[in-house]
């Protein structure tokens, strides 16, 4: 039976200086999923994340975690279920040096100090960060205060994971590590999994689905099926990843495929199925139409 | 970008940086008591010279501590000049009718040799361990959590602020902008000055956004493992003791 983790209904806020950010928005998260949020800027990704850990709380009774309130829930209780990475890691480690950072959680939760131990060193271990305990956040590059961040909500061992642009401003190393990490965390500790993110070509190998915020849920569905809706796209400054383009653009060239690949990952699983299909080859040629059909391709991707 | 960190040569080894945090701080604080305490003029240059022997013991850079002393050392000397011609009392010279008093210099050199002291040994103790020891350190001398946290805070936030300073200054920069002293580069300048302090409240409220979500309650516990030894005992009772000595000298002989 799966269950529940999230389930926001018709959630609605507005800033206090008026400026409307969520309308109606409904949200469900299956346990053990990972889900991707996508939008503009100022769709507000961040601003829904906020309801996650209870820094706004909404009046009614319509952001449950575990089927639970989360305005509701004691502290203890709420980090316990619901971990957030933001986007700037300098707002997360506030304390003097990474041990501090890390262990902050473990403590306010009221364990012994053997456990906080043993959290922390779990927490550096997976980000890669083992040995940096005792450095101050300054002495740190942005990549390592990002991945210190992560360790930060790692360590209370929280049942889902939401992360702010986990992917931005990464070195290609950087976040193809991240990635894994993310992935590793839902596959193997079964932890429930929400990004938002602007970062596409990332997107596909993190999420199972897809919810386009643009202040209300504009759509909802498989990356696919997201990808392949090229007016909502468009309607919501997106794009798909360059592969998926590529290979629209093969097709152009008379390469035959059903479900055109979203990742680099995929991209090699297709041509090799369509090379061995083909008794070893791969069969392109330009006819009449193509330069028209390429054209048009490249076109409605061109979003200036 | 070089950051005015007060810790550069934390990791230094000397007697003072393995001196226990704690004790480090209770027995300096007493010494600097007295030594801003002082009288007499003897024992303030008695003073001084012991500031300059532990400096040497603690293998401070003395670059890095004229540094840092030079900016008290212009605040200071200007007393040198000014008392003798301000206090009252017996004449030692007249310059031009101003008639300069034996009790004035006495009192410009005191104030010289006490701050010149202090600051010295302020260094001292702040310079051999790394800031967020001190942090901690004091945190487990009890002092009040709200004082712990500003000290935190300050410390934490002061490089990332200085960034975001330095950032916005190259961006002006790379546009052209030169600083110069008439209305427009000033409110220029002001400009960044309000943008700087905009930046840092909202980022203060993210702060405290993601400190809300890792539990922050209102007094933020840490978890320290300092050991005091019998060596560390020793030098407390030793610098306390050196501390006194002239005093105790001076009622009994
Ligand atoms: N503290 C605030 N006060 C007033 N309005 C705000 C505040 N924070 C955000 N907003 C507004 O709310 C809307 C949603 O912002 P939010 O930060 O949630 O967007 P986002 O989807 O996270 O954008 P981005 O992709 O740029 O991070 C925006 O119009 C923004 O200007
Ligand atoms: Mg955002």
């Amino acid at each position: 039976m799966t269950q529940e983790a999230i389930s926001i209904r018709s959630l609605n806020y507005s800033y206090p200086d008026g400026t409307k950010a969520l309308e109606d928005v409904t949200i469900k998260v299956e346990s053990g999923e990972k889900v991707v949020i996508i939008g503009p800027n100022g769709a507000g990704k961040t601003t829904l994340f906020l309801h996650l850990n209870g820094t706004i709380r909404s009046l009614e009774d319509n952001v449950n975690v575990f089927g639970k309130n989360i305005g509701r829930m004691a502290t203890e209780e709420r980090i316990k279920e619901v971990g957030i990475v933001f986007q700037d890691p300098d707002d997360q480690l506030f304390m003097p040096t990474i041990f501090d950072d890390v262990a902050f959680g473990p403590i306010n939760m009221g364990l012994d100090e053997g456990e906080v131990e043993r959290r922390v060193k779990k927490a550096l271990a997976t980000v890669g960060l083992l040995g940096y305990e005792d450095r101050v956040p300054h002495h740190m590059s942005y990549g390592q205060k990002k991945k210190a961040a992560l360790a930060s909500v790692l360590s209370m061992e929280p049942r889902i994971l939401v992360l702010d642009e986990p992917t931005a401003n990464l070195d290609p190393r950087s976040r193809v590590d991240f990635i894994r990490v993310i992935n590793d965390l839902n596959k193997k500790e079964g932890i429930t999994i929400v990004i938002a993110m602007h970062d596409v070509n990332a997107l596909p190998e993190l999420s199972d689905r897809v919810y386009v915020l643009n202040r209300r849920v504009v759509a909802e569905g498989s990356p696919r099926k997201i990808f392949s809706d090229i007016s909502l796209l468009k309607e919501n400054n997106l794009e798909a990843p360059e592969v998926f383009n590529l290979f629209k653009v093969l097709r152009c060239f008379g390469y035959n495929c059903d479900d055109l690949p979203l990742s680099m990952y995929e991209a090699v699983d297709v041509l090799t199925k369509t090379i061995e299909d083909g008794n070893g080859h791969i069969h392109l040629h330009i006819h009449e139409h193509t330069h028209e059909e390429v054209k048009k391709i490249m076109y409605s991707y061109n979003h200036h | 970008m070089e950051y005015p960190e007060i810790d550069r040569y934390a990791s230094l080894k000397s007697p003072i940086h393995q001196f226990d945090p704690r004790a480090k701080i209770i027995s300096f604080s007493i010494l600097i008591f007295f030594v801003v305490f002082v009288n007499e003029l003897d024992i303030a240059v008695i003073n001084l010279f012991f500031s300059f022997i532990l400096i040497f013991i603690s293998k401070l850079p003395i670059k890095f501590v004229l540094n840092r002393i030079k900016w008290v050392l212009l605040f200071v000397l200007p007393f040198l000049i000014i008392m003798p011609f301000t206090a009252g009392g017996s004449e030692l010279m007249t310059i031009d009718g101003i008639k300069m008093t034996y009790e004035g210099l006495v009192l410009g050199m005191l104030i010289v040799l006490r701050a010149t002291s202090a600051v010295m040994l302020i260094l001292t103790m702040l310079a051999t361990m790394r800031f967020d020891t001190t942090i901690k350190a004091l945190y487990m001398l009890n002092v009040p959590g709200l004082l712990i946290q500003m000290l935190m805070f300050t410390y934490r936030y002061i490089f990332v602020f200085l960034d975001e300073f330095l950032r916005m200054w190259r961006a002006m920069g790379s546009k052209g902008f030169k600083l110069k002293a008439n209305m427009y580069a000033l409110s220029m300048l002001g400009n960044v000055v309000g943008m700087l302090i905009v930046k840092s409240y909202e980022r203060a409220d993210r702060v405290y956004q993601s400190m809300i979500s890792k539990g922050y309650t209102g007094n933020p516990k840490t978890m320290v493992k300092f050991n005091m030894v019998a060596k560390d005992y020793a030098i407390a009772f030793l610098l306390i003791s050196i501390a006194i000595l002239p005093y105790i000298s001076k009622v009994v002989l």
